[in-house]
C-alpha cells in the first residue's frame, strides 16, 4: 500500500505522481521494465513499444458491419472476455484450420478421458471449430482474427437437437506496432490478444494445445489504471456520434472495510467536460511548434479529464480517488474491469478497444 | 393437499439452513412429540422436506400454519433482504399512540378495505415491535404467500421498516398504515440497508451518541512507547489529530451496519483551472455510490488514515446526524436536502 501513502493527506493535485506509478505496473512482466520507467525521451529500442502511447487517434466510428460478417461480429460483441496475452505462434497457418479443429477437439477428448475435469454438466463430446473473421484488420501487417468455437452435445441428446456453444476463443492483433511485427522470424505469427469465454478448465485445456502445438506461451492481461483511463476519454470523446448513456467508474480504496466508490456522471456532463478540456490543450498549444491535430487524443487531455472528475469528487466529500484503484469503466459502448475482463458492446468503436488492447498485450512480450 | 400448500412449504424448508431447521420447528410447536422425536436432523435436506411434507398432510396443516412458520423464522433473522425505513408524520391533534389490539384490528378493516384479496398475519416480538406479513392478491387473484411483505412498526415510535414492497403496493400500505395508527402521511426516511437492527438504531438514535463540542480533546496517549524523534512526535500528532476528527464525525464505537450511501450530486461544476465548465450555468450530475460491509466503519478508517481529509464534511457526517443513507445534493441549499428516493437498482 505505498502508494496511497504517498497520496494521502494531499489534495487531489498530484496526478503525475500517481499516473507514473501505475503506468509502471503495466511494465511489471516486461523484461524491459527497467527501461520503460525512463523518461519519454530516453532511449527506445526497436523492437518493441516500450510504453503505452502517449497519444492516439481519437476514434472515429468505424462501419465494420460492412467489412465483417455480423454472425462473427455478434459472436465477438456482448461477450464477456477473459483476456491473456500470447506470445508469437510459431508456424500457425491460416489455411490449416480445419485440420486444428480434428487435433483439438481430438485433444480434448484424450485429456477427458485420462480424468481431466472438464465441468461442463451432461456434456460428453466436444466439437471444436476454427474460423477466420474476415475483414477484422487495420493494417496489412495484422494477421487475420481467429475465432474459436467448443460446442457439445449433450449426453441423451435427440439426434436433432442443435449442439450448445459451451466455449468461446478469439485470438487477434489490430493495428500491432509493425516494427515488432517486422521484427519476427518468418514462421511466426503475432496474434498477441487473446479473450476467453467458458468454463475454465476448458480454456486451460486449448491454451496447453496451443502452448504444445506453436511453441507459445500465454499470460494474464489485466488492464491497467493507465488503459482504463484511456478508455474513459476514448468512449466519452465518441458520445456526439453514439449516446454513451452514462459514464460509469469504480474505485476500491484501500479502507478497513474496503470502501467501493462508484461514480456515475451523467453523459452529456461528461461530454461537456471532456470537450472543455480538449479544448483548453488546444489552446494551450497553439501557437506552439506543432499545431495539433484534432483526430488525436494526447495523455494529457486523458489525465487532466480525469484529474477533473476526481477534483469534483474531492470538493464534496474531501476523498482523493487517487488513494484507491480503478477498478471498473463503464458505458453504453462497452466496459473493463482491470482484473482483464472486457466487453464490446458497440461494433462501430471495437476497433479503437482492440488497438488499445493489443498494444496493451504487445508491452508484456518478452524479447 | 394443495400444490401451493407444497410449494410454500417447500421454498421455505429451503430457506432454512438445516443447523437451524430444528429450533424453528420446536419454537413453532405445531409438530407432536412423536413426530418430532422421528425427525433425523442429520439426514440431508431433501429428506427432512419429505418428511415434513408427509407430516404436513398427516397434521391437515393449512397455509395459515405455514405462514406462522415462515413469520417465527423471518423474526429470528431479518438480516435478508432489503430494509427501507419510513417515518410517520403529522400526528392527529388529539394524538395518542395506539395500543397493539386496536392497531391490528383497524390496519387489517383498512387494508381488506383498500384490496380485495389480501392476508395478514401479525405478531408481537419480545421487543415491543409489531411485525406485519401481508401477501397480496388484487380482485382477480389469491393472496401470493410465495412473495409477502414485511413490515415492523414500534407502536411507540413514528417509524416503519418494509421489505420487499412493490412500487404499487406502497400507496396502500401507506394508507393502511396512516389511518391504524391516526398520523397524517407516511414519508420516505430515505435510509435503507439489510440490517434492521442497524437501520432502527440509526433512526431511533440507539449508539453512542457523538457531541463534537464535547469530545475529549486531545485524546488520551493509548500508546506510550513513542520515541522522541522529533518527526515522529509530528507525525503522531497528525495522527492523532485525525483520529480525534473522525471520531468527533462517527463516534468511537461500535457503528451501526449499513451497506451503502448514495449522493445525487447536481452542484455547479467549480474548478479555477477550467473556466469554460466553472462558467457553465448548469449544474454537473452525477451519482457517488459508496458501498462497503459497514459504510460507517470505511468512512471513519478513511478519515483516520488521511484518505479522507479532516475535518470531515458534513455530507458524509450526516449519515449517521441524520439517519439516512439516500441524498440530493443541489447549491441551493447549503445543508443537504432530499426529495424521494428513486427505486434503486
Amino acid at each position: 500500500m505505498e502508494r496511497h501513502q504517498t497520496s494521502v493527506t494531499r489534495t487531489p493535485l498530484n496526478s503525475v505522481v500517481v499516473q507514473r506509478r501505475s503506468k509502471s505496473k503495466s511494465y511489471r512482466q516486461s523484461y524491459r521494465s527497467c527501461l520503460g520507467a525512463t523518461s519519454r525521451l530516453g532511449f527506445t529500442p526497436a523492437l518493441t513499444a516500450q510504453r503505452l502511447n502517449a497519444s492516439r487517434r481519437a476514434p472515429k466510428s468505424h462501419d465494420i458491419t460492412k467489412k465483417v460478417n455480423p454472425e462473427h461480429l455478434n459472436l465477438l460483441m456482448k461477450t464477456e472476455w477473459q483476456l491473456s496475452y500470447v506470445t508469437p505462434l510459431y508456424q500457425f497457418r491460416h489455411t490449416q484450420l480445419k485440420s486444428y479443429s480434428r487435433q483439438l477437439s481430438a485433444f480434448i477428448a484424450a485429456e477427458k478421458q485420462q480424468g481431466f475435469a472438464v465441468e461442463v454438466d451432461g456434456s460428453h463430446s466436444f466439437r471444436v471449430s476454427f474460423s477466420v473473421v474476415q475483414g477484422m484488420v487495420e493494417t496489412d501487417h495484422d494477421a487475420e482474427t481467429i475465432l474459436i468455437q467448443i460446442h457439445s452435445s449433450p449426453a441423451f441428446a435427440r439426434q436433432d437437437e442443435p449442439q450448445k456453444s459451451v466455449w468461446r476463443g478469439c485470438l487477434t492483433c489490430i493495428n500491432g506496432n509493425p516494427d515488432y511485427i517486422h521484427s519476427l522470424l518468418k514462421d511466426f505469427i503475432c496474434l498477441p490478444l487473446f479473450g476467453s469465454s467458458g468454463p475454465q478448465g476448458l480454456t486451460s485445456l486449448v491454451k496447453s494445445w496451443f502452448q504444445q502445438t506453436f511453441d507459445c506461451y500465454f499470460g494474464p492481461l489485466e488492464i491497467s489504471n493507465t488503459s482504463l483511463q484511456w478508455l474513459v476519454a476514448l468512449w466519452t470523446n465518441c458520445h456526439t456520434e453514439s449516446n454513451i448513456q452514462h459514464l460509469k467508474m469504480i474505485w476500491t480504496l484501500p479502507a478497513v472495510p474496503p470502501l467501493q466508490v462508484t461514480y456515475s456522471v451523467n453523459p452529456e456532463d461528461a461530454w461537456e467536460l471532456w470537450s472543455s478540456v480538449r479544448k483548453a490543450h488546444q489552446e494551450e498549444n497553439e501557437g506552439g511548434e506543432k499545431a495539433k491535430d484534432e483526430a488525436i487524443v494526447d495523455i494529457e487531455e486523458v489525465m487532466r479529464f480525469m484529474q477533473c472528475l476526481k477534483s469534483h469528487f474531492y470538493r464534496h466529500f474531501r476523498l482523493d480517488l487517487s488513494a484507491g484503484s480503478l477498478d471498473q469503466v463503464s458505458t453504453a459502448l462497452g466496459s473493463a474491469k482491470s482484473n482483464g475482463r472486457i466487453k464490446i458492446l458497440n461494433s462501430k468503436y471495437m476497433i479503437t478497444t482492440l488497438t488499445l488492447l493489443t498494444e496493451c498485450a504487445l508491452l508484456k512480450m518478452p524479447i | 393437499m394443495g400444490d401451493s400448500l407444497k410449494r410454500l412449504l417447500q421454498r421455505l424448508i429451503r430457506r432454512i439452513p438445516t443447523q437451524m431447521l430444528k429450533l424453528t420447528l420446536e419454537k413453532w410447536g405445531r409438530l407432536t412429540k412423536a413426530q418430532q422425536q422421528s425427525m433425523d436432523f442429520t439426514q440431508p435436506k431433501w429428506v427432512l422436506t419429505e418428511r415434513l411434507l408427509g407430516i404436513c398432510e398427516e397434521n391437515e396443516w393449512t397455509v395459515k400454519h405455514i405462514t406462522e412458520l415462515e413469520m417465527i423464522y423471518v423474526m429470528d433473522n431479518p438480516n435478508q433482504g432489503m430494509w427501507n425505513a419510513f417515518q410517520l408524520i403529522d400526528p392527529e391533534d388529539d394524538f395518542q399512540s395506539v395500543e397493539l389490539m386496536k392497531f391490528k384490528e383497524q390496519f387489517k378493516y383498512h387494508l381488506g378495505e383498500l384490496v380485495k384479496h389480501v392476508s395478514v398475519k401479525m405478531k408481537k416480538h419480545t421487543d415491543e415491535a409489531v411485525w406485519i406479513r401481508i401477501a397480496w392478491g388484487d380482485s382477480f387473484s389469491r393472496p401470493n404467500h410465495l412473495k409477502p411483505t414485511y413490515v415492523v412498526h414500534q407502536l411507540q415510535a413514528p417509524y416503519v421498516y418494509v421489505t420487499s414492497l412493490t412500487l404499487k403496493q406502497k400507496p396502500l400500505l401507506s394508507q393502511a398504515l396512516i389511518l391504524a395508527t391516526r398520523y397524517q402521511a407516511l414519508k420516505d426516511a430515505n435510509l435503507s440497508g439489510r440490517n434492521l437492527t442497524a437501520i432502527r438504531d440509526l433512526l431511533m438514535r440507539q449508539y453512542q451518541q457523538v457531541f463534537p463540542t464535547r469530545y475529549p480533546s486531545p485524546l488520551a496517549e493509548k500508546n506510550e512507547t513513542v520515541s522522541n524523534t522529533h518527526i515522529e512526535r509530528e507525525q503522531a500528532m497528525f495522527a492523532a489529530n485525525r483520529h480525534r476528527m473522525s471520531c468527533e464525525a462517527f463516534g468511537d464505537g461500535t457503528l451501526p451496519q449499513l451497506q451503502s450511501v448514495v449522493y445525487k450530486l447536481e452542484t455547479k461544476f467549480r474548478d479555477h483551472t477550467n473556466k469554460t465548465m466553472s462558467e457553465r450555468e448548469e449544474p454537473f450530475r452525477c451519482v457517488v455510490k459508496f458501498a462497503s460491509t459497514n459504510i460507517l466503519e470505511s468512512l471513519r478508517h478513511c478519515a483516520s488514515s488521511g484518505i479522507v481529509s479532516t475535518p470531515v464534511t458534513p455530507l458524509l457526517s450526516s449519515i449517521p446526524l441524520k439517519g439516512k443513507n439516500y441524498f440530493v445534493i443541489t447549491d441551493n441549499g447549503p445543508g443537504p436536502s432530499s426529495q424521494k428516493r428513486q427505486p434503486q437498482s
